[in-house]
């Protein structure tokens, strides 16, 4: 190979990889706010499913995975029905992102996952009502994963434990111990940004 | 192969359904198959998203074949996969969330398959854009019958339900074994029984009645 089959291999493969470039770019940057928009409508969604007829207001942003999640209070008038915090768990092959609605007294009523990328099949289980339905009513101490049937507890999917753990011992149970810190321990809602 | 008469083509789309069948002849990606395939929902949305990637990368390689210099094909190669799946991803998430919620996790799986790279090499970088959009087509409808039978077949006997994609916004769930199912046939190891069993029952059906057509080939 001569100098110059070499210089025009690297050109080849350059002018390539930059025609690519761009062309990733562009879409980019013209489908980028269009799914941010779309990210902030799901969350809307999502927490009006989460408390039914509650009315939100953003209490402030946390951190945890190094990602940056919010959370919120429930009124309906200006009694305050509970919270809802969004939370990530470290999964397989994705950090799962969660929102977890709480009651006034911590306990869990209902949580739902709005993005992950856990194994089709086995990891995306999590989705699955008969999955989330065995949050209701869970407090912070028993969010524990086993592997046997369970009602006390979380029951793992068959195939899916890191993805189970995942969901329950980090992203729900760090959620829940966070504004049970913040909010009651703390007493203080004016501490909005603390990290966990 | 130059030929594009609509018998040769008609050879051509058949070939990657029958004689090189992604999964049960060439033995190809078979790892996110075996992943994805334990309902038969999943199954089919896998085989689409790669039909739909398999046929675009077969397009784009024909058309830049002329341009690529033989020693960096493969690192080509790979920015094509790589960027038809990005963009493929990131308008879907722009323009059909919803779709995109149910099939963004297949697509972002798509990168890693052998079959599509090795199409590019064998076929699309060696033929025209006619031909190597049919056989993008043909290898994607294969892969698509493939995964369609294994997850039907794993769902079945793993779960005794057939979960079903109507449109694309919801999925009926109906059990009709009250037996306790084999769970062992949605597990990974289930995946490598049903794709041996599949396979030699698909060899078989082969040698057996398309005897004919393969002597052709």
């Amino acid at each position: 190979m001569t100098g110059k089959d070499i210089f025009k291999i690297t050109l080849n493969l350059v002018i390539v990889y930059l025609v690519g470039g761009f062309i990733l770019a562009f879409v980019y940057a013209n489908a980028s706010p269009k799914i941010f928009r779309n990210n902030e409508k799901a969350e809307q969604d999502a927490l009006k499913i989460l408390i039914p007829g509650a009315d939100f207001t953003k209490l402030g942003d946390w951190t945890i995975h190094d990602k940056h999640a919010k959370y919120f209070e429930a009124k309906k008038g200006d009694e305050i029905v509970g919270y809802v915090i969004q939370s990530f768990g470290k999964g397989y092959s994705s950090y799962i992102n969660t929102f977890i609605a709480v009651d006034k007294d911590f306990i869990v009523q209902k949580i739902n996952i709005l993005g992950h990328g856990e194994t089709p099949g086995l990891g995306d289980e999590i989705e699955t009502d008969v999955f989330k339905d065995q949050f209701k009513g869970k407090d912070i101490d028993h969010l524990k994963v086993l592997k046997t049937e369970t009602t006390e507890y979380i029951q793992a999917i068959s195939g899916a434990t890191i993805s189970t753990r995942a969901v329950s011992e980090d992203a729900v149970k760090n959620g829940v111990a966070f504004l049970i810190k913040t909010l009651k321990e703390g007493g203080n809602k004016d501490v909005q940004h603390q990290h966990n | 192969m130059s030929s594009t008469s609509t018998t040769n083509l008609k050879d051509l789309f058949l070939n990657g359904i029958i004689k090189e069948n992604t999964i049960f002849k060439l033995a190809l990606s078979l790892c996110p198959s075996i992943a994805v395939t334990n309902n038969l929902k999943n199954g089919i949305f896998m085989g689409l998203a790669v039909l739909f990637v398999q046929t675009m990368v077969n397009i784009t390689i024909s058309l830049m074949r002329k341009v690529i210099q033989p020693k960096v094909r493969l690192p080509i190669f790979m920015l094509v996969i790589s960027g038809w799946v990005t963009i493929t991803q990131m308008l879907m998430a722009a323009f059909v969330p919803d779709v995109y919620a149910k099939v963004g996790l297949y697509i972002a799986l798509i990168v890693a398959f052998a079959s599509i790279l090795a199409r590019a090499e064998m076929f699309a970088s060696k033929n025209s854009i006619v031909p190597s959009m049919v056989d993008g087509l043909g290898m994607g409808v294969g892969f698509l019958f493939a995964l369609t039978v294994i997850s039907f077949f794993r769902e079945l006997v793993g779960k005794g339900t057939l979960t079903v994609p109507t449109g694309l916004s919801t999925q009926h769930v109906f059990t009709f074994i009250n037996t306790k199912p084999v769970l062992i046939m949605v597990l990974p190891a289930g995946g490598f029984l049903a794709v041996g069993i599949l396979m030699a029952l698909f060899n078989w059906i082969d040698i057996r009645y398309m005897k004919k057509g393969a002597v052709s080939h």
